[in-house]
């Protein structure tokens, strides 16, 4: 079993190269910081917010494979209003959350390099339920990533592989803790080694979408619901409540 | 310009852009941008040539060409440049898939952030032309993710220019105009179906007016228009 892990450095990443490698599996880990390599982990970086660091990626990921398992992790956010935060932000934002996932879906795709039987996940947001004022951009690349997840379903089928895309709320990360607003309880958020449990085991099941945990599934059912009420609410939890600008 | 309201058009040199420019004339100034030489727009329109798969530099020239003209504010932003390719994932190839997102998505993206001043000095409203495919389009992955992105961004903008600047997204069902042949795809006999992109720009013009946050023209706007007598 092999497996291609992005963002493998931190949060979920490095939980999902934890399980796979401690399940008896190979990872290729991708990530911006160099990760210490060896045995079963083969690490690779490049910044995958950079079209060219991903180009000069491309060939390397196909030389490493063909994976069994691949999940397109990396992302960052920009919190703070719209207009406040640099349009360099939302670039960087725009290619490393959507952009780059797909060209390298594209580029697995292309190569034979997704064994027969593989699972790719793509990992959205809660936000693709709920809205996310006070990170409009961010909640637009996960939009865009979770239908790029259900466009390609049923060709990536005909190959025998499985696309599951996970809409997750918050998880305890760094990441989260920059980004959520003042008085935010962080005992709410999901632990990443939980998360990352549960999306291997949904994917293996062959679950299309996974809503993980108590707080997505209110979060995914509120928007199905009562879409404009949900965002509504969102904005005064959030948006808000945010003190400051992150990106 | 004289005391009509400013309405920006991106990519209102051809189809339904061009279309709702030409039932916007009247009523508003009109920026029009493109990336030809402006031939064949409404007269008095301000053509900025401007190509959007370079979205830094596009939202600067157009930027400076507004500062040039003196319009410092605008009633609508309507941001309808589109392009895709028709593609199933693995026939995208990177340079594809990152025209399409830049043109789409993060074009729009960088548009309503340079120019959300002029649209809060205009009490103005931020337009965004999605698509039908903004569910999901096996054939044309990649653009239906763009579409999917500016249904995003609209949800979430919205929700934070509340009271402010109005956000509106209007997903156009199949239109005849050149994007098909240009996207490589040739809808056969069922171009007939489509609605005329004068038809559509109508629709479009409609929704406007009545500021429904998001509204998508396929069959019920082809049955008013059935019962209407007006031409689809
Ligand atoms: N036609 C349909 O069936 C349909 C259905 C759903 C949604 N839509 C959407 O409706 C919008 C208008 O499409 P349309 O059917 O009217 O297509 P169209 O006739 O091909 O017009 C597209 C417009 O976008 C501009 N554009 C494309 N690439 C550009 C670039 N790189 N830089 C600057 N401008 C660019 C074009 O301007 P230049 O060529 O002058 O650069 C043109 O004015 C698009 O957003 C499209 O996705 C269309």
């Amino acid at each position: 079993m092999k497996a291609l892990v992005t963002g493998a450095a931190a949060g979920l990443g490095a939980a999902l190269v934890q399980q796979f490698l401690s399940s008896g599996g190979a990872v290729v880990a991708i990530d911006r910081d160099e990760l210490q390599g060896g045995g079963r982990l083969v690490p690779l970086v490049a910044d995958l917010s950079d079209r060219d660091s991903v180009d000069a990626l491309l060939p390397r990921i196909v030389e490493a494979g063909p994976y069994d398992f691949v999940v397109h992790n990396a992302g960052v956010s920009a919190t703070g209003p719209f207009e406040q935060i640099p349009p360099q932000a939302y670039r960087r934002l725009l290619t490393l959350n959507t952009e780059t996932p797909m060209v390298m879906t594209a580029e697995l795709l292309r190569s034979g390099s997704l064994s027969k039987g593989a699972h790719v996940v793509f990992i959205s947001s809660l936000s693709h339920a709920t809205g996310y004022p006070g990170a409009a951009v961010y909640a637009a690349s996960k939009d865009a990533l979770a239908v790029y997840a259900k466009s390609v379903r049923a060709q990536m089928k005909k190959r025998g592989v499985h696309v599951t895309t996970v809409f997750p709320g918050p998880v305890r990360t760094a990441h989260a803790e920059r980004h959520a607003p003042a008085g935010a309880r962080a005992d709410q958020r999901m632990e990443p080694k939980d998360l990352a449990a549960r999306i291997i085991a949904a994917a293996r099941r062959r679950k299309k979408v996974l809503y993980p945990g108590p707080q997505a599934r209110i979060g995914h059912i509120a928007g199905l619901l009562a879409p404009r009420l949900t965002t509504r609410m969102m904005r005064r939890i959030i948006f808000e409540k945010l003190d400051r600008t992150v990106y | 310009m004289n005391g009509m309201p400013t309405a920006l058009i991106t990519g209102g040199t051809s189809g339904i852009g061009l279309a709702l420019a030409q039932r916007l004339a009247g009523g508003h100034c009109l920026v029009l941008t493109g990336r030809g030489d402006g031939a064949g727009l409404p007269v008095d329109a301000l053509f900025v040539k401007a190509d959007l798969s370079r979205p830094e530099e596009a939202v600067e020239t157009v930027a400076s060409a507004l500062r040039s003209a003196g319009v410092s504010s605008l009633s609508k932003l309507i941001l309808n440049a589109g392009t895709g390719t028709y593609a199933q994932a693995d026939a995208e190839d990177a340079a594809t898939i990152r025209r399409t997102l830049d043109v789409n998505l993060v074009a729009s993206v960088l548009m309503a952030h340079r120019l959300a001043p002029l649209l809060e000095e205009g009490r103005g409203r931020l337009v965004l032309i999605g698509s039908v495919a903004h569910r999901g389009s096996a054939n044309m992955p990649s653009y239906a993710a763009s579409k999917a992105g500016l249904t995003g961004l609209a949800r979430s903008l919205r929700a934070e220019w509340d009271g402010r600047i109005g956000v509106q997204i209007i997903h156009p069902g199949p239109t005849r105009t050149p994007m098909h042949e240009k996207a490589g795809y040739d809808p056969g006999g069922l171009e007939k179906m489509f609605f005329s992109a004068d038809a559509m720009a109508d629709e479009v013009a409609r929704l406007m007016e009545t500021g429904r946050p998001g509204a998508t023209v396929i069959f019920g706007a082809r049955i008013r228009r059935l019962l209407t007598g007006k031409p689809s």
